[in-house]
C-alpha cells in the first residue's frame, strides 16, 4: 500500500519543515541582498551569497496558475482527486507551489487571495502547509 | 555558427512498443545496428558514443562494455528532453575539436522490470511539489497552459489543432503507435488528466530507441552523398532560475532563437521538429522562435496547415504525441525525423521542399517556473 509522500528533511531545509510544525511558513532571506527567496537553497540565488536567513513569510498572497489533478503521480492520493494543486504568489513576492484546500475552492480563478493553513500528516512531526481562499 | 563543418551521416530508428521488456540496452543496440547498415560503418568506426542515463541504470561508459566499443570519447546526455539537441551540440564540438571524426549518439527507454530505472525524485520535486499529490508533468504543464489561456486567450481548440495536425501526420508514419484518425471533437473529448490538460495532450509511454551519428565533413563525404549540415545551435540552462517572479509562458527557448536566428533567417526554414511533450509546449515554443508575438501563438496555429503538406509543417512524423515517448529516446526523435525529411527518406509523408529543418527540445519541469532545459539546432541539405 502506498503512502502519501512526505519530505525527506535535510540539511538545507531543516529550519522550513520546523517552522511549518510551529505553523510558520518560513522562506529565506540573503542577509548579503536582502533577496526573498524559495525553495530553500545552499546559496542566494541572485547573488550567490552563502549567508542566509529565514524569516517569517505573512501567509497570504494570490492564485497564479491552478490545475484539477486527477491521476496523482502518487496513487495514496487517489482517493483525494480532484486535487486543486497551484502556483502562488506570495505577498513577499516569491513563487510557491502548493495545494488549495477547504470551502469554495471549486470556484476557484487566477487572482483569488489565499492564505495559508498547516496540514496534519501521518508523521506526527511534520506538518504540510496548504492554502485556502481568503474571504 | 559551427567553427567547422560537422554533419549528420544517419540514424537509426526501433519499432516501438507499449508492452515490450526487452531490455534498454538491446534497444540501443538494435537502433545502432541499424544506424551502421544505413552508413555502411562498422562498430569499429565508432569513436564516440553518447546515451541518455536518466533512465538506464547504466553510464556511458558501462554501455560500451556491454555493446563491445573501444572509444576516444563518451558521454552520459543527460538533459532531460532537450537530451537529443545538447548531446548533438556537445558531440559537434568533440568533432570540431578534432578529438573524434564519428559519433553515435543514442537515447531509448525499456519496461525492463528486472531493472529500477525509476531515478529518486529530485530534491525540491520530493519536498514541495509531490507532497500534495500532483500529478507529475502533466500537472506542471497545465499549470503554464491554464496561464496562457487566461493571460492571451488561447483557447483549447487551437491548442487541439497541434494535436490533431500531428495524428494526421503520424497516420503515413509506420513507426508510429497511435496512427487511427484523431478529430478536434476527440480531442476536446478525451479524458481530463489534470484540467486542463487532456489525455490527448499526453504523450503514451514506450519502449524503443533512436541514435544519430555526426560525423566530421571529411568524414562524411567518405561515408554518405547526403550531406546534411549542422548549421548553428544554442541552450539554455535554467532560464530566469534566479526570477522569484518567473515569466511561466516564457520559455528558455527565447534566448536560444534569439541566438540562432542571428544566423539563419527564420522564413528559410522548411519544416519544423519542435519538442512535443505537449501541444501547449509547442505552441509556446512557436511564439518564444519568434513566428510569433508573445501570445498570438494561439492565432497562429488558427491560420496555418501544419501537417507535412501544410506551409508551416510541425512534427511532421507525428511527434511524440501520436509516434509515442520512447523516454529519452523522445529527445532523438526530432533529430530523427529531421534527418528523414532531409534526406528525402520520409516516404508517403515527404515535405515537398525540405532543404532546412529546425529542431528543439525541451527538458526539466522546474519549480514554480517551466523549462530547465531548452535547446534548438538548424540543419540543413547541401549538394
Amino acid at each position: 500500500m502506498a503512502e502519501k509522500s512526505l519530505p525527506k528533511i535535510n540539511k538545507i531545509d531543516e529550519p522550513f519543515w520546523k517552522g511549518a510544525a510551529e505553523g510558520k511558513l518560513l522562506i529565506q532571506k540573503c542577509r548579503a541582498c536582502g533577496k526573498l527567496q524559495f525553495f530553500p537553497r545552499v546559496v542566494c540565488v541572485d547573488c550567490f551569497s552563502g549567508d542566509i536567513d529565514w524569516v517569517e513569510a505573512a501567509g497570504t498572497g494570490k492564485v497564479r496558475s491552478f490545475t484539477w489533478v486527477r491521476v496523482p503521480r502518487n496513487p495514496a492520493f487517489k482517493e483525494e482527486v480532484p486535487i486543486c494543486y497551484l502556483n502562488i504568489i506570495l505577498d513577499e513576492g516569491v513563487i510557491m507551489e502548493s495545494r488549495l484546500v477547504g470551502k469554495g475552492i471549486e470556484n476557484v480563478k487566477l487572482g483569488d487571495r489565499v492564505k495559508v493553513a498547516f496540514q496534519e500528516t501521518h508523521n506526527p512531526e511534520i506538518k504540510l502547509p496548504v492554502f485556502e481562499l481568503a474571504e | 555558427m559551427r567553427r567547422k563543418k560537422v554533419c549528420f551521416v544517419g540514424y537509426g530508428s526501433t519499432e516501438y512498443s507499449r508492452k515490450s521488456e526487452a531490455s534498454v540496452l538491446w534497444y540501443y543496440a538494435e537502433a545502432i545496428r541499424n544506424a551502421l547498415k544505413q552508413t555502411g560503418l562498422h562498430k569499429k568506426d565508432i569513436q564516440g558514443l553518447s546515451i541518455t542515463t536518466q533512465v538506464s541504470t547504466d553510464y556511458s561508459p558501462h554501455v560500451a562494455e556491454q555493446l563491445g566499443l573501444e572509444l576516444d570519447w563518451v558521454l552520459n546526455g543527460d538533459y532531460g528532453g532537450a537530451g537529443g539537441v545538447m548531446s548533438v551540440r556537445r558531440a559537434a564540438d568533440a568533432i570540431e575539436a578534432g578529438h573524434v571524426d564519428v559519433v553515435v549518439l543514442v537515447g531509448g527507454n525499456s519496461f525492463d522490470k528486472s531493472v529500477v530505472h525509476q531515478r529518486p525524485l529530485e530534491y525540491q520535486r520530493a519536498n514541495y511539489v509531490d507532497v500534495y499529490g500532483y500529478g507529475g508533468p502533466n500537472s506542471l504543464m497545465a499549470l503554464i497552459q491554464r496561464l496562457h489561456m487566461e493571460e492571451f486567450g488561447t483557447t483549447l481548440e487551437q491548442i487541439g489543432k497541434i494535436a490533431v495536425a500531428q495524428r494526421e501526420n503520424a497516420r503515413q508514419n509506420p513507426q508510429a503507435l497511435l496512427r487511427d484518425p484523431m478529430s478536434l471533437e476527440d480531442y476536446l473529448n478525451s479524458r481530463m488528466i489534470s484540467d486542463p490538460i487532456r489525455l490527448f495532450d499526453c504523450v503514451m509511454p514506450c519502449s524503443g530507441a533512436e541514435c544519430v551519428v555526426l560525423a566530421s565533413e571529411e568524414k562524411a563525404k567518405q561515408i554518405t552523398d547526403k550531406l546534411v549540415y549542422l548549421v548553428t545551435d544554442a541552450e539554455k540552462v535554467h532560464y530566469q532560475v534566479a526570477n522569484m517572479l518567473p515569466d511561466k509562458t516564457t520559455f528558455g527557448m527565447k534566448v536560444v532563437g534569439d541566438r540562432i536566428f542571428a544566423e539563419v533567417k527564420r522564413e528559410d526554414i522548411d519544416l519544423f521538429e519542435i519538442y512535443d511533450d505537449y501541444p501547449i509546449a509547442v505552441l509556446i515554443q512557436i511564439e518564444d522562435l519568434g513566428y510569433c508575438k508573445k501570445g498570438e501563438g494561439g492565432k497562429f496555429v488558427e491560420t496555418h496547415n501544419l501537417t507535412y503538406r501544410g506551409d508551416f509543417p510541425v512534427n511532421t512524423g507525428g511527434g511524440e504525441l501520436s509516434v509515442g515517448q520512447a523516454g529519452l529516446a523522445g529527445g532523438y526523435l526530432h533529430v530523427v525525423e529531421a534527418l528523414r525529411q532531409l534526406r528525402g527518406e520520409a516516404g508517403a509523408r515527404q515535405v515537398k521542399k525540405a532543404e532546412r529543418a529546425l529542431v528543439t527540445g525541451i527538458g526539466w519541469l522546474s519549480y514554480g517556473r517551466n523549462l530547465g532545459t531548452t535547446a534548438g539546432l538548424i540543419m540543413e541539405r547541401r549538394k
